[in-house]
């Protein structure tokens, strides 16, 4: 986990990671949140409706948001404070995922920075990108 | 000063989610709906934003109202 004190924070410092997601968390995520919608949950039904599988939940691929931000940049003492994200193409169990953010805005008064961060396919479609709020604490 | 109120005012009906909010000068956090201390940061990082200014946390404690908002934006544009 990283530990970006304030001082060490700027504009365009960069963090990136990947991950993936089974079907099993995928599953997990629909009991968690209630959401048994079954373009999500029902494999027959997500390909009547086009899709090769279940779409992965927009909500748990964005969940990668929340490690960025708390566990890379800035880590520690980082207060998730807002986010806004929009969804450009689904994605699906076992898809490989890279997700990159980029501090974009510090304000000093309330040591809040803005962070602009996208989820990425391997081939470099783009899955949802995200303005996000973080707030800091304890320092 | 006009000017810089009626842009402030989509600004909070924005952040505050109140699309019918009318702002004056006397306009605080004891009388604005939902103007508690997130919000607060939010309106104040999109009010820097807008004018491509930067508050000092002092200068921001010293504020009691709407109005000393925007003697302070009209200080820090002057200063530009």
């Amino acid at each position: 986990m990283n530990e970006y004190r304030w001082s060490d924070l700027r504009v365009g410092l960069k963090h990136e990671f990947e991950a993936a997601f089974t079907a099993e968390a995928a599953a997990a995520f629909a009991q968690l949140s209630g959401d048994v919608n079954p373009l999500h949950v029902d494999p027959e039904y997500a390909a009547g409706a086009g899709f090769q599988g279940p779409v992965l939940f927009g909500m748990l691929t964005s969940s990668l948001y929340s490690r960025l931000v708390g566990v890379y940049l800035p880590g520690k003492f980082a207060l998730l404070q807002g986010i806004d994200i929009d969804f450009s193409a689904p994605c699906f169990a076992g898809d490989p995922l890279r997700v990159q953010g980029e501090i974009v805005f510090l304000s000093e008064a309330f040591h809040r920075l803005e962070i602009k961060a996208t989820i990425r396919k391997e081939d470099g479609k783009l899955v949802s990108k995200a303005k996000i709020r973080v707030g800091f604490h304890g320092i | 000063m006009d000017n810089i109120l009626e842009e402030l005012q989509p600004i909070f009906r924005d952040i505050l989610d109140q699309p019918d909010l009318v702002l004056t000068r006397e306009s605080n956090a004891s009388n604005v709906r939902d103007w508690d201390s997130l919000s607060h940061i939010n309106l104040v990082t999109s009010i820097e934003k807008h004018y491509k200014v930067r508050f000092a946390l002092k200068e921001l404690q010293e504020l009691k109202d709407v109005g000393d908002m925007i003697d302070l934006i009209e200080v820090k544009l002057a200063a530009k």
